[in-house]
């Protein structure tokens, strides 16, 4: 009775102990210095995170979140915030935060090594943003599947609309997913607002799904839910290494891309840190990294290798996209409902 | 806030007889939401005596006794237990002990570990609080039957076992709701003597609810009668019988006929009381000339075969059922229906025949003052 | 005065001037006088921090009945603990990091205004210290029966909930009052609750979708009522058959709830998907053609409903075994036949289990991201759509605000609906009076539908189990079925150097930190939420029926939302915990309560009143009684509440996301991660690992509870199981 007694009490104290450890963990965390919130596939970000430190010895605490979850939160902490710099995650969020002014403006000396589209992307953010690296929309398709059920080979996104592909095609919800989003604005400028949404409506009757994920279309093509997915290619590719039997097509009209940013939020407790990781992030050493995690962007320095894998630039035909205009809220709230309103909603 | 004070002493129960104490209410109402369940109340239980908590179901026993005990909370009012203001003291801190309805033993222990669960939540080391248990269970004749579940008792022995359980402590108070109710007609008498002789022996102020008039004449040195949340009247089971204060306590307690009459004159304690044509000498109790009610007991009308002489009234019999050791009547008269027992008479007056009604006044006739 | 209330009046003179007030600077280097008395609130007042000085009146004050003790102690000590209070938190709302937090105040002084950081352990304690001695002296005053633990308890526990449910779900909800830019704008909230895309009903004549409400609804509703069916099943085989591989059922019942999100659906996928298993053979086979109908409504429903019966099963097994033989033994003898007893006693006496089953399940269904994420298809629900309006292309906190509060009025209703169906009538069959009876056996009837329903659905577990275990040991699931232990290696590698092991698969991490995390919560949860369900069953206190509608609160608001309010709400002084653990463990007690809340409640009005009153006549505390008599009658809500928290802290997503930092990863973020890169094969892995981990835990929660002892005879003449060690 009594030994149970104190066994309660020294279990009670321990427990006490482990909470009081538990409120301070806070105060270890930040000691680190550079906090990170990271959003591109964990085992890049774990590279990043771990090449940094080596080269400069600077301590980073990285969090992986999604592209639309950092920016929430970053959001939710701008009065008192949390992290240095926000690395990776598809550019809308970034254009989002640096039109929301919550990130913080600083012109690398590094920008002379960058791409063209990471330079336009940096100068419309009014430098709150910086491309690392890029990826262009395509879509793909289960090779098995479309021997089966004869659809031949698409090669352009008007032969989506082919009536053998009724119930075939996947894609994201442009309202959970940028990925889709991207889509929406890419049809738009490529084929005028009109025929645009002509051309999603004749879509609407073939896709069989609206996934709430932007790259879910690529894992169920490779799982052989469906015959045709739309995605990023960078994401359809990952699947073709590991030898799912699904082919990548970059459109024969043309497509949109995104671009993969980086900023330094307003407010960091370490900025002089985050300002060095911004630098050595845009250099050719640090793209490289990316390839060697199994992702297959198109890197925004010049000089780094393109991945073998990588979709190669030279044979997609871009658009020239106007990350201005369609990463503005306004014209995004404008596009989404009409999207809604007009095509979701369709009967099929 | 002697609540310390109050644990020392109950952590050496066994070391000393404690005195009984006394209960006090002042003025105590208990309200829920808009039912006033208590109202006003004030009474004293001396320490030592049993009193018996008496009236219809829903008149606010139940929720007296719980308010000694501290299960409930006066809205208003003041309770003490031995001189003490326990009146915001929880349940833990009273030195009260009750024994449930329903019983209420803890159907995860043993009889064992029921009777000794008050001793060993007051830090008593479990050895010497299943000595205390045993003594008890010993006193109350249910040794040998320790070690069963209470699922494994009869009714008559869960009961016992929850009285030794309240008994173990030696509380100040004890409390009992309606503790026959879930017995058989025998082993209710048995158990009500055996309570009544347990208080005696041990000198315990008990408070005893109960809804069953013979019970509470019965067993009890005090009867509160309660009505509608109220004291009805409060004496020794004898006053309440004989001199009964209001008409609810003449008709609930005991069977009465109530007669009216009229008052003639006052003379010092006693008054001219006119019933028809015969006249009574009976104590006033405050009544004032005019209209009086009364209450008659049905052994305190006589009935004699034949006519009415003066002092008499005249009736007939309407009805008569043999019941042994009783006769008991329905008589018509002119001052209404009345009903009589008679004792003793072997032989019952035949239905019809005339009889003449007189009333033994020394006894079980008494005008009721609140009527 | 007794000796607690002496000891809280000394602890909040500690956490004045002793400990430090505030919480430390993150960069900081701390020295030992900055742990003790530098740091203190007392230390600071005096350097300047005038604002803290004014908590040495309430603290004085509290002296007093020490001092002179008089019959108005309680008054005493009721005024100085909430004068104390209210000027701690007048003192921390107004004054913030960046000088006084209201503009009023700010330009009524003109200047910025003093600054301060969040509160330390001095603070909390001090504050705790006031909450209790305020609580104490209300109990001296004859609240609640004088009892000052009750009295403490329904202080800390509506402390807790305002703090960590109403303020920081508060914060949130009023955005959805407010346009983009934070201003008050109710016709903004108008528009967007009227949306036709909540409401629409045009799927009644037309081939167009429902309003995302509807759907909600309907498969909350759907998913409540099967849960509650199919956990009654394995409740009855459970409790009143002899049914041979019993415990087998029972493993397979809770199989569910510690499977992390995701996996149930990509095992659903793997089984029914268009490329399925099942899908194959049917077609190969039989010429069924294969189809996408494992998505949308069947999908999810399939899914949730494996998830969360459970919950059910685990509600209703305590609530069935509680059943007093006598009363079906009553209704036999007045002629009934066994069938109609069953319908018409023991059912009708399952009520309160049936109920807060059904409400479970139906909450579970509405707050559920994971499943409809998955397998939802065009089928949208509230969560989801709520979690992309945080997070999606839309970023509109406000329509996710509007959508909570849609999904808030939902709970609401069920719960008032609950309330309604479960009325005043009394449950108790767990008396004080010994229970005679013995346990019926199953009307034929009931029996075969419960085999009929369980045995099936047991079947089905297995085989979705079955997938997952194969999942985890080839290469990838669907494609190549090389057996391999890459996964396994990749998450879990262990190196051996010279310094001893060295955990360097990827997933060790997040593994510890989940664990650490799941092992603190689990307790608290289940303290809390049976302290709360005893209060709320066995106390009378005004404000109650809002106080348990609370306890609901956190539980209905999807993770998402939650895991937002949360950094809206602690991420800024007085109370700044984001990036600890503890506002993990904080986050999890809250939305996992509620179980230990609903079990506590479905149990306890089973076991008579008076057994409680018993044992406080007879001296014993309301805290002695609470452990020697209600938690022994209690052990299967004990039971479900730990295991529930238990793993709920390891499997839950949405409401994490936003509060994980390096430090504090969480397994299932991580598995989520595995998920979105299309490595099935890890996350499946990884899964398996913690579904093995929670087994185990499951199994040693059970073992230290152990059995409730009704005392209950049983059919065969053994002698009562109890007798043997009633004497040492
Ligand atoms: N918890 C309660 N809430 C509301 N009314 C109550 C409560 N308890 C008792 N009452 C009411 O108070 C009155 C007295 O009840 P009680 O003391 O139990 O009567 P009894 O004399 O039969 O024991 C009754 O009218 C009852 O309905
Ligand atoms: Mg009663």
């Amino acid at each position: 009775m009594k030994l149970k007694r104190n066994f309660v009490a020294a279990t009670m104290l321990a427990g006490t102990m482990a909470a009081l450890s538990f409120m301070s963990a806070g105060a270890a965390q930040a000691q680190g210095a550079l906090v990170m919130y990271c959003g591109v596939q964990e085992e890049w970000c774990r590279a990043m995170t771990t090449a940094f430190e080596r080269e400069t010895g600077i301590k980073v605490s990285m969090t992986r979140k999604s592209a639309g979850e950092v920016f929430a939160q970053i959001k939710a902490e701008a009065a008192n915030p949390r992290a240095d710099i926000w690395w990776g995650g598809t550019g809308d969020p970034h254009m989002q935060a640096a039109e929301e002014g919550l990130t913080l403006e600083y012109k690398s000396p590094k920008m002379g090594e960058l791409q063209d589209w990471a330079v336009r992307q940096w100068e419309q953010s009014k430098n709150r943003t910086v491309g690392i690296y890029s990826g262009a929309l395509g879509f793909g398709y289960n090779t098995e599947l479309a021997k089966s059920n004869n659809i031949g080979e698409p090669k352009c996104w008007a032969d989506l609309l082919k009536a053998e592909l009724k119930d075939e095609v996947q894609v994201a919800d442009p309202n959970s997913s940028g990925t889709a989003y991207t889509l929406l604005a890419t049809i738009v400028q490529l084929m005028g607002e009109d025929k645009g949404f002509e051309y999603l409506k004749a879509l609407h009757k073939n896709i069989n799904q609206y996934t709430k994920s932007g790259a879910a279309p690529a894992k169920a093509m490779a799982l052989g839910e469906t015959t045709a997915g739309i995605a990023f290619m960078h994401d359809i590719v990952t699947m073709v290494v590991d030898k799912a039997p699904v082919k990548v097509v970059a459109p024969c009209e043309g497509t949109g891309y995104e671009i993969g940013s980086m900023s330094i939020i307003k407010g960091a407790k370490n900025l002089e840190n985050a300002q060095k990781f911004y630098d050595w992030a845009l250099t050719a050493d640090a793209q490289k990294i990316g390839a060697e995690a199994k992702s297959y962007q198109v890197p925004s320095n010049k000089s780094t290798p393109v991945p073998p894998q990588a979709p190669k630039l030279s044979d997609i035909k871009l658009i020239t996209f106007d990350f201005a205009k369609y990463g503005s809220s306004e014209e995004r709230k404008r596009l989404l409902s009409k999207w809604d309103n007009e095509v979701k909603n369709l009967p099929k | 806030m002697n609540q310390a004070t109050s644990i020392s002493t109950l952590a050496r129960p066994t070391a000393f007889k404690k005195p009984a104490a006394s209960v006090e209410f002042r003025n105590v109402t208990k309200r829920y939401g808009a039912v006033t369940a208590v109202d006003s109340v004030s009474f004293t239980i001396p320490p030592g005596q049993l009193v018996t908590l008496l009236g219809p179901s829903g008149c606010g026993k139940t929720t007296t006794l719980r308010m000694i005990a501290g299960l409930e909370m006066a809205s208003s009012g003041q309770i003490l237990i031995g001189g003490r203001d326990v009146t915001n003291l929880s349940a833990a801190d009273r030195d009260v002990s009750m024994v449930f309805q329903s019983y209420a033993l803890f159907p995860h222990m043993s009889v064992l570990e029921n009777v000794a669960y008050g001793p060993s939540v007051q830090g008593v080391p479990k050895k010497d609080a299943y000595g205390m248990a045993m003594e008890k269970l010993e006193l109350i004749g249910l040794k040998g039957l320790e070690k069963r579940a209470p699922s494994e008792l009869s009714g008559g022995q869960q009961q016992r076992v929850a009285v030794a359980r309240a008994l173990v402590l030696e509380p100040q108070v004890l409390l009992f709701d309606e503790p026959l109710s879930n017995l058989d007609a025998k082993l209710r008498r048995r158990v009500r003597e055996d309570i009544r002789e347990l208080q005696q022996s041990l000198n315990l102020t008990v408070a005893y609810v109960t809804h069953d008039q013979e019970e509470a004449l019965a067993v009890s040195d005090h009867i509160i009668v309660m009505s509608n949340a109220r004291i009805a009247q409060t004496g020794a089971p004898r006053e309440l019988y004989e001199e009964p204060a209001n008409l609810f306590v003449a008709d609930f307690i005991g069977d009465a006929n109530i007669i009216s009459g009229e008052l003639v004159s006052v003379a010092g304690p006693t008054a001219q009381v006119r019933i028809g044509n015969v006249s009574l000498q009976l104590p006033h109790r405050g009544a004032s000339q005019g209209a009086v009610k009364l209450a008659v007991r049905p052994d305190a009308i006589l009935l004699d075969e034949g006519t009415a002489s003066t002092g008499a009234l005249a009736g007939a019999v309407r009805k008569a059922s043999y019941l042994g050791t009783q006769v008991e009547y329905d008589v018509e008269s002119s001052i209404g229906d009345l009903f009589v027992v008679q004792f003793g008479r072997k032989e019952p007056v035949a239905p019809g025949t005339p009889v003449a009604i007189s009333f033994v006044t020394n006894r079980g006739v008494a005008i009721i003052p609140d009527a | 005065m007794s000796r607690a209330t002496l000891g809280l009046i000394v602890l909040g003179w500690v956490g004045f001037a002793l400990l430090p007030w505030y919480g430390f600077d993150r960069n900081a280097s701390l020295e030992f006088s900055d742990y003790v008395i530098g740091g203190s609130a007392l230390a600071h007042g005096l350097r300047g921090a005038w604002w803290l000085l004014p908590v040495l009146a309430p603290l004085l004050m509290a002296l007093r009945p020490v001092i002179f003790p008089s019959s108005s102690n309680g008054t005493w000590l009721a005024a100085s603990g909430f004068v104390g209070l209210a000027l701690i938190i007048l003192e921390g709302f107004s004054i913030g990091l960046n000088g006084w937090t209201l503009d009023a105040l700010k330009s009524f002084v003109s200047d910025p205004g003093p600054s301060q950081t969040g509160v330390g352990y001095g603070a909390a304690l001090t504050s705790a210290s006031f909450l209790i001695i305020l609580c104490h002296g209300l109990a001296a005053r004859g609240w609640c029966r004088g009892d000052a633990f009750v009295t403490s308890s329904i202080g800390v526990v509506i402390a807790l909930i305002v703090v960590f449910v109403f303020f920081p779900v508060s914060t949130i909800l009023a955005s959805a009052f407010a346009d983009n830019s934070g201003n008050f704008a109710p016709s903004e909230f108008i528009v967007k609750f009227l949306d036709r895309s909540i409401w629409g009903l045009d799927c009644l004549w037309g081939d167009l979708r429902c309003g995302v409400a509807w759907n909600t609804l309907f498969l909350g509703l759907l998913v409540g009522v099967g849960t509650t069916a199919l956990g009654l099943a394995f409740a009855l085989i459970a409790t009143r058959t002899d049914f041979r591989f019993k415990k087998v059922l029972r493993v397979m019942s809770v199989l569910p709830i510690i499977t992390p999100p995701f996996v149930i659906g990509l095992a659903l996928i793997l089984i029914f998907g268009r490329s399925g298993a099942l899908s194959a053979v049917l077609w190969e086979w039989f010429g069924v053609p294969r189809s996408r109908w494992i998505y949308g409504l069947p999908g999810v429903f399939i899914a949730q409903l494996l998830a969360f019966t459970p919950i059910a099963f685990l509600v209703l097994i305590g609530v069935v075994q509680g059943i007093s033989p006598t009363l079906e033994e009553a209704s036999q003898t007045l002629r009934a036949k066994s069938w109609t007893t069953f319908w018409t006693v023991t059912l009708p006496l399952m009520r309160p289990g049936l109920a807060n089953a059904f409400l479970l399940g139906f909450v579970e269904s509405l707050a559920d991201f994971g499943n409809p994420l998955v397998l939802g298809g065009n089928y949208e629900v509230l969560s989801t759509k709520i979690f992309f309006a945080v997070v999606g292309a839309q970023q509109d906190q406000g329509r996710a605000a509007v959508l909570s509060i849609i999904l808030l009025a939902f709970t609401l209703g069920a719960f008032w609906l609950q309330h309604a169906w479960l009325g005043k009538k009394v449950y108790t069959t767990v008396t004080g009076k010994g229970d005679a009876g013995i346990p019926l056996p199953l009307p034929r009837r009931v029996a075969l539908a419960s085999y009929f329903t369980a045995v099936p659905w047991a079947v089905f577990t297995l085989g979705v189990y079955a997938i997952i275990l194969v999942g985890a040991f080839v290469r990838s699931m669907g494609r190549d079925y090389t057996l391999t232990l890459e996964h396994f290696l990749t998450a879990f590698r262990v190196e051996s150097t010279g310094a001893g092991l060295y955990f360097s698969g990827s997933a060790w991490d997040s593994f510890f930190a989940t664990m650490k995390v799941a092992a603190l919560s689990a307790p608290l949860t289940a303290a809390i939420g049976l302290l709360t369900a005893y209060l709320l069953t066995r106390q009378r206190f005004s404000g109650q029926r809002a106080f348990e509608f609370g306890t609901l609160l956190s539980f209905a608001i999807p993770g998402t939302v939650v895991g937002v309010s949360y950094i809206l709400a602690f991420n800024v002084p007085p109370i700044e915990i984001t990036g600890t653990g503890f506002i993990l463990v904080m986050c999890f007690v809250f939305r996992n309560m509620p179980v230990g809340v609903r079990s506590g409640i479905a149990t306890l009005s089973q076991i008579d009143k008076s057994l409680d009153e018993a044992s406080l006549t007879l001296g014993a505390r309301s805290a002695t009684t609470m452990r020697r008599v209600v938690l022994p009658l209690l052990r299967p809500a004990i039971v479900a509440s730990l295991v529930y928290s238990f793993v709920r802290a390891m499997t839950a997503v949405s409401a994490v996301i936003f509060l994980v930092t390096a430090e504090y990863n969480m397994a299932t973020t991580y598995i989520v991660g595995r998920v979105e890169a299309g490595e099935f094969g890890l996350a499946i892995a990884y899964s398996t690992v913690l579904i093995v981990v929670m087994l185990f835990a499951i199994v040693a929660i059970q073992l230290a509870v152990g059995e409730r002892r009704l005392g209950r005879r049983s059919a065969s003449a053994a002698p009562s199981p109890v007798a043997v060690q009633a004497i040492p």
